[in-house]
């Protein structure tokens, strides 16, 4: 494992794989950040590249589709000198029946040593970590559970803002219910010291939202009111199918995010989104374009932090 | 077969531990049991002061056979109840073909007397292949052996079909096992709707969903004065409704799980959301945990059974949500059970512990097996020592089963079955004891 230097004094990199991040400390996670502000500097060099995984194989195993997060992992890859497969699933044998099991047997026998994977199962990335000797596990998004490296450029794009992020309040707006990102957004955020609320149709919350460790409110305007960072989950159309809402428009009226909603929330408060985004559903096209707006910003962060991440689990990686 | 004498145990006869310590086993049967028993002829038995009660009863398992026989048969899970310390196993009819007629009844009956091992007996679904539209031939099942009459692995599909089979069983034929479950409630479901639902964002199976169907199942059992078993029980609520029923005065029993009893929805999180935890109905909140033990101790909760679900490791071995329903426990349930009770419920007796999964269960099969279960004269000699000392580490590698998962692989357990006798036959040893 390395052990790093940081302004905080001495810190061990205890993470091999990163699955969730509950077991994350606050340390940890602006440890993280303050690598990600290095790896960002890359971003910004005429020769957009280090060495640091020179000769390291990264296979990005995609069993869901995604374009962010798969182009952002391999761009950061890329700029790490890192040697990267896509492996795509259609087509291949993981299409055709073969158990998870046989397909972390097959990665390790190629000799990869670092496997970013997204599945559309809950726990899929433990247990492709516990099936895995030697290669290390970066999740990228199991099923309904958790993101964690969207978490983590969500709170790297916060920080870079609004900086020591203690006592700061977000508003998560959505369907929680069924979004990974919340879940690891607030795990997170709170881990950093932040008051999290989440809001979004009593349809689409956990039953139990305590469990989550965090205050619900039906109504946005009160989940709003004073944050200094409001983020808008996506919501998937096919939800209205399932009847989890009767429509488009209703959703939009009570939860989506415009000029009025926004009013509750501190004049500078920061709009957030994972993307893609629904114009007109989950956020009106005057907030998402507008000047409080960072949901670019957000996908930058996203290869500076991914970077750090595989910086500092992947070098160790022998 | 010689005569077998034990001596110098800790008897539990069914109900409670007697003051004799030996008794004689003669052609399969108990014919005497005191303190001090001489018997020349004798093959010995000595028990240096460990416990012998009569072989467990499990009133539900699934042996996958015919059909499924890659994941268990009647073999194995014969060899695997005996290891366990069960001689006395109910197996359910949810295969493939399903247990719907008295042919497959007898096919089960045959191929446990053929595993020469523990007993399985067969239960036949209330439906016709088990599709809960039609009623089988119960009347020509329960007379070719059939013990309970279930759909378990659903529910009864209609209440009309309950209403009827009820009506139609009565006081006097094997019991309905309804597997209570309100179908709408727990499409794509895949954990208890609480804690563990929040956290991972897997879709819930609702408290309601078992208690809703309870429900029904009383309110027919009453207007039908029949009788009616509910298995599985994993809620506080719906053990409330029985409990309920039961002072009402209605045919109504029930049994829980060696797993409900011994783990919650915090132990499938604290995995990582590994598919040993997987289990419908799903392991729940730690009140509903500890309301199955108030149920043991009130008398509410009449059985404890295994519902040993055996998957092969290709099927069993995947993320969570892609893997099978299903713990398959029947060779450490004996130990999870005590070890869990001496460090959490050390109040609760073993007595206790023991009579639900003896003389209690017994009391729920047809007359003809009211026997089984208890230490008596004249009683079939199925017998299990159980050493309290004894520590073992789960090893799913050296099972009979064919299972290889199972939620305490590789934990270290203290009090196991160490020896197992079906009709004065020794069918099992804990051979690295010897």
């Amino acid at each position: 494992m390395n052990v790093m230097p940081s302004e905080t004094g001495q810190i061990v990199w205890r993470h091999r794989n990163v699955i969730d991040l509950d077991n994350w400390t606050k340390e940890d996670l602006y440890f993280l950040l303050d690598q990600a502000r290095h790896m960002e500097n890359v971003m910004d060099r005429p020769i957009k590249k280090v060495p640091v995984l020179r000769g390291k194989m990264c296979v990005n195993l995609f069993f869901e589709n995604s374009t962010r997060t798969r182009v952002s992992f391999e761009l950061a890859e890329k700029m790490l000198s890192a040697d990267v497969v896509n492996w795509s699933v259609t087509g291949s044998s993981f299409a055709k029946g073969e158990t998870m099991r046989d397909t972390a047997w097959t990665l390790e026998a190629m000799g990869a040593d670092i496997v970013v994977m997204r599945h559309g199962s809950v726990g899929a990335a433990q247990y492709l970590a516990s099936k895995l000797k030697r290669a290390i596990v970066l999740n990228a998004g199991d099923g309904t559970h958790a993101h964690p490296t969207q978490a983590l450029l969500d709170l790297y794009t916060a920080w870079k803002h609004l900086g020591d992020l203690n006592g700061k309040r977000i508003a998560l707006v959505g369907d929680v219910l069924h979004s990974r990102v919340a879940r690891s957004d607030v795990i997170a955020f709170k881990t950093i010291g932040c008051d999290v609320v989440l809001s979004g149709p009593p349809t689409m919350m956990p039953r139990d939202v305590e469990a989550l460790g965090c205050r619900y409110e039906k109504d946005p305007r009160k989940a709003v009111e004073g944050a200094d960072m409001v983020y808008l989950l996506r919501i998937q159309k096919e939800r209205q199918q399932d009847g989890l809402f009767p429509s488009v428009d209703e959703y939009h009226k009570w939860w989506g995010a415009d000029n009025k909603l926004m009013s509750y929330a501190k004049p500078d408060a920061l709009v957030m989104h994972p993307g893609p985004i629904n114009r007109g559903v989950e956020i009106a096209s005057e907030i998402a374009d507008g000047h409080q707006s960072v949901i670019l910003e957000q996908v930058r962060s996203g290869v500076a932090i991914r970077m750090a991440l595989l910086y500092l689990c992947g070098g160790g990686v022998r | 077969m010689r005569k077998k004498l034990f001596r110098n145990f800790k008897i539990f006869d069914g109900e409670k531990f007697i003051k004799a310590d030996s008794l004689l086993v003669d052609d399969g049967k108990i014919c005497e049991i005191k303190t001090g028993i001489n018997c020349q002829d004798a093959e010995i038995i000595e028990g240096e002061g460990r416990i012998l009660t009569p072989g467990f009863i499990d009133l539900h398992a699934h042996f996958r056979d015919p059909g499924e026989e890659w994941n268990e048969d009647i073999y194995s899970g014969a060899r695997a109840g005996a290891a366990g310390g069960f001689t006395t196993m109910v197996a359910m009819p949810n295969t493939k073909p399903a247990i719907s007629e008295p042919s497959l009844v007898e096919y089960v009956l045959t191929h446990s007397a053929k595993a020469k091992s523990s007993r399985i007996l067969p239960s036949g679904c209330v439906s016709k292949n088990r599709e809960g539209k039609e009623m089988s031939e119960l009347l020509k099942m329960a007379e070719a052996g059939a013990v309970f009459f279930t759909d378990d692995g659903s529910p009864v599909a209609t209440s009309d079909l309950l209403r009827l089979a009820l009506q139609y069983t009565g006081k006097d034929q094997p019991r309905i096992m309804e597997h209570p479950e309100e179908k709408s409630l727990c499409i794509g479901g895949q954990v208890h709707e609480g804690r563990v639902s929040a956290l991972s964002g897997l879709k819930g199976i609702p408290a309601a969903s078992e208690e809703i169907d309870v429900a029904r199942g009383i309110a027919l059992t009453r207007e039908t004065k029949g009788r009616i078993h509910f298995t599985h029980l994993s809620s506080k609520g719906a053990l409330g409704l029985i409990r309920q029923a039961k002072k009402e005065g209605l045919d109504v029993t029930c049994d829980t799980t060696f797993h409900h009893l011994t783990l919650n929805e915090n132990a499938v999180i604290n995995s990582g959301y590994s598919s040993c935890y997987k289990v419908n109905p799903p392991l729940r909140s730690p009140e509903d945990q500890k309301a199955l033990w108030d149920g043991i101790s009130d008398g509410t909760i009449d059985a404890i059974v295994t519902d040993h679900a055996p998957w092969h490791i290709d099927k069993k071995d995947e993320p969570f949500q892609n893997a099978p329903f299903g713990i398959a426990s029947l060779e450490c349930a004996i130990a999870v059970l005590i070890d869990y009770k001496n460090k959490n419920y050390p109040k609760v007796s073993l007595e206790l512990l023991f009579t639900k999964l003896t003389s209690s269960p017994a009391a729920l099969l047809p007359v003809k097996w009211h026997k089984l279960g208890s230490i008596k004269k004249g009683s079939v000699a199925d017998l299990t020592i159980i050493d309290l000392d004894r520590t073992r580490i789960v090893d799913c590698n050296t099972w009979k089963s064919k299972a290889r998962c199972c939620p305490w692989e590789g934990i270290a357990l203290t009090g196991w079955p160490v020896m197992t006798f079906a009709e004065g036959r020794k069918i099992w040893e804990d051979e690295e004891e010897l």
